[in-house]
């Protein structure tokens, strides 16, 4: 194992988005951008694999404004950072996003590992790991929940719906990671300090393969808050004792016909 | 005539996906399905017109069918290709859309065509919002989750052609695999579930939530951290949008606070009960009914009530 990639994506706060009541729209104003969460268990499992093989660790982003992310993620272990800013990354579809993170990929020489997580807290498409393997030409193993490295050969857990499957596998290989696979630690002072240190390099849309096409092919047309229709009704409002409430309760969803 | 393909792990789930095909009515509707030719028939049955058997192989990876499915996929064009969104549904609709080079919509719900144009809503921002998505490529990779669509039948039994599909070697070896102990439940069919979360300081007062689930006639679920953090309940017991999405008639949440991702999963619930001891839990804000106490008073009190009252 020489070199292994973690793919990351820097995305808005959910904490700070807020819901306009009359319209359902969404206020991103004061929302801070941060690292998507699963990512931090991708980033460690890199981190571990580096411990074990001395192994280069680089991580590559794409997004519109992911220049600030390098010191967050630097400090938890990675060697170096590619991010590329480009507008063709606003609102991307999983294909346009793995494209551009292939390109990235092959721009830098290719890896040994590709680790992403399972998904991105934001669109949660789970589609980033796969559809990079395919473009890669690399072997795709999903949800993994440990790695074990033996020589040349991969040995992973995959943790599926009905149980686990083992797996091995001898060549180039993009993984996703569940969350379980590891605790992540909150990086140190030192770390902090020490990520100033590391290399972030840009890496711009023009320096990939300009021939592909990589525009996104799913238009967003709307995207608001769910209507709630609930009816909000607590029943222990204004100090009605937990026996009498239970008591209303049994009435209303006896007359709601659901008992 | 244009073809729509259906893809799922399961004849069950396939079944569903035959309901959202057959709503669009975009001409034959051919089906992948896991299992062996008995699996595949059933689907059929349900109203397929044809159906391939896909069974999980020794040493192989079911997605390692995706590339006998996207050389089959260059000759039939299929507009629409409805994949079961399970682990491995999820994983095969990735590979096989970045190898036909065309747009997934991830989990879509509520899936028409708008204009010309294939639409779906899906989820966002951990629940927080509803996106619609809409695309007019020539093929369209969707999937989706078991209980988004009621299973479909044509009624009377029908035949159609049934085979196995031969898949390809890949380049992962399974070496093993451990199947969950257990049967598995289908929450997706109960009609009253009740949910757990961490407002339970103990294991043993589960207990209690046992008691009102037997009462109601009711499926015991959780929130994530109950099952993933806490190992306290099976996994497959968990609602969310990475869990189950559920729509029984009646959701009695007890001391789940109410994260956009849990609620994404009851969303469609009936009647929704809360019952916290936080006045200001969100999981209040998101249900019909709410009964600030506590649960250790709360439940043992609503299952006398209630066992009087059910109808099973």
């Amino acid at each position: 194992m020489k070199r292994v990639i973690v793919c990351y994506k820097w995305v808005l706060d959910g904490a700070d988005i807020r819901v306009d009541k009359i319209t359902r729209k969404l206020d991103v104003e004061k929302a801070k951008w941060i690292l998507n969460e699963f990512d931090r268990n991708a980033i460690e499992a890199g981190v571990r694999i580096k411990a074990s093989t001395g192994c280069e660790l680089i991580g590559i982003t794409a997004g519109v404004d992911t220049e600030e992310s390098s010191k967050n993620v630097l400090s938890r272990g990675l060697d170096a950072v590619h991010f590329l800013n480009d507008p063709i990354m606003q609102g991307a579809d999983s294909r346009t996003t793995s494209k551009v993170l292939a390109g990235m990929i092959d721009k830098l020489g290719g890896a040994d590992l590709v680790i992403c997580s399972e998904a991105s807290d934001d669109e949660y498409a789970q589609q980033t790991s796969a559809r990079l393997a395919a473009l890669l030409g690399y072997a795709s193993v999903t949800y993994v929940q440990s790695i074990e490295l033996s020589g040349d050969q991969i040995k992973l857990s995959r943790k599926l719906d009905d149980g686990a499957e083992d797996v091995e596998v001898a060549e180039a290989t993009v993984i996703s990671v569940v969350p379980d696979i590891n605790d992540p630690p909150i990086p140190s002072l030192k770390q902090i300090l020490g990520a100033k240190k590391k290399p972030s390099t840009a890496i711009a849309l023009a320096e990939l393969d300009v021939t592909e096409d990589r525009s996104s092919q799913l238009r967003t047309e709307s995207v608001l808050a769910p209507e709630v229709a609930r009816k909000k009704i607590q029943l222990t409002a204004g100090g009605v004792s937990i026996v009498d409430a239970v008591i209303k309760l049994k009435q209303q969803l006896t007359s709601d016909g659901v008992l | 005539m244009s073809t729509q393909w259906i893809i799922a792990e399961t004849a069950s789930l396939a079944a569903e996906l035959l309901r959202g095909a057959r709503e669009l009515q975009r001409g034959t509707v051919v089906a992948f399905v896991g299992g062996d030719n008995t699996s595949a028939a059933s689907v059929v049955a349900h109203g397929a017109d044809s159906a391939f058997a896909l069974p999980l192989q020794p040493g192989a990876m079911w997605e390692d069918y995706t590339y006998a499915l996207a050389e089959k996929a260059a000759i039939d064009l299929p507009s629409l290709i409805w994949v079961g969104a399970t682990k491995r549904g999820r994983s095969l609709a990735a590979l096989l859309a970045a190898i036909l080079d065309c747009p997934c919509i991830s989990e879509g719900k509520n899936i028409r065509v708008v204009e010309g144009r294939v639409t779906a809503d899906r989820m966002v921002m951990g629940g927080l919002a509803n996106k619609v998505v809409s695309t007019n490529a020539p093929t369209v990779i969707i999937t989706v989750s078991a209980g988004a669509y009621e299973s479909y039948s044509t009624g009377p039994a029908r035949s159609g052609s049934v085979e196995m599909l031969a898949g390809t070697a890949g380049k992962v070896k399974v070496t093993g695999r451990h199947l969950t102990a257990g049967s598995r439940v289908n929450l997706s069919a109960a009609k009253r579930v009740v949910g757990v979360g961490r407002g339970f300081a103990e294991k043993a007062n589960l207990a209690l939530a046992e008691e009102l689930a037997k009462a109601l006639g009711a499926e015991l679920a959780c929130s994530r951290p109950i099952a993933e953090f806490l190992n306290w309940m099976p996994e497959e017991r968990y609602i969310g949008i990475s869990g189950q999405i559920i729509k029984p008639d009646l959701y009695i949440a007890v001391g789940i606070s109410g994260q956009p991702q849990h609620v994404y999963g009851v969303r469609d619930a009936k009647v929704v009960v809360s019952i916290n001891k936080d006045e200001n839990a969100p999981m209040n804000e998101t249900s019909d009914y709410s009964i600030v106490g506590d649960l250790r008073e709360v439940l043992p009190a609503l299952s006398r009530a209630v066992s009087k009252a059910v109808c099973v």
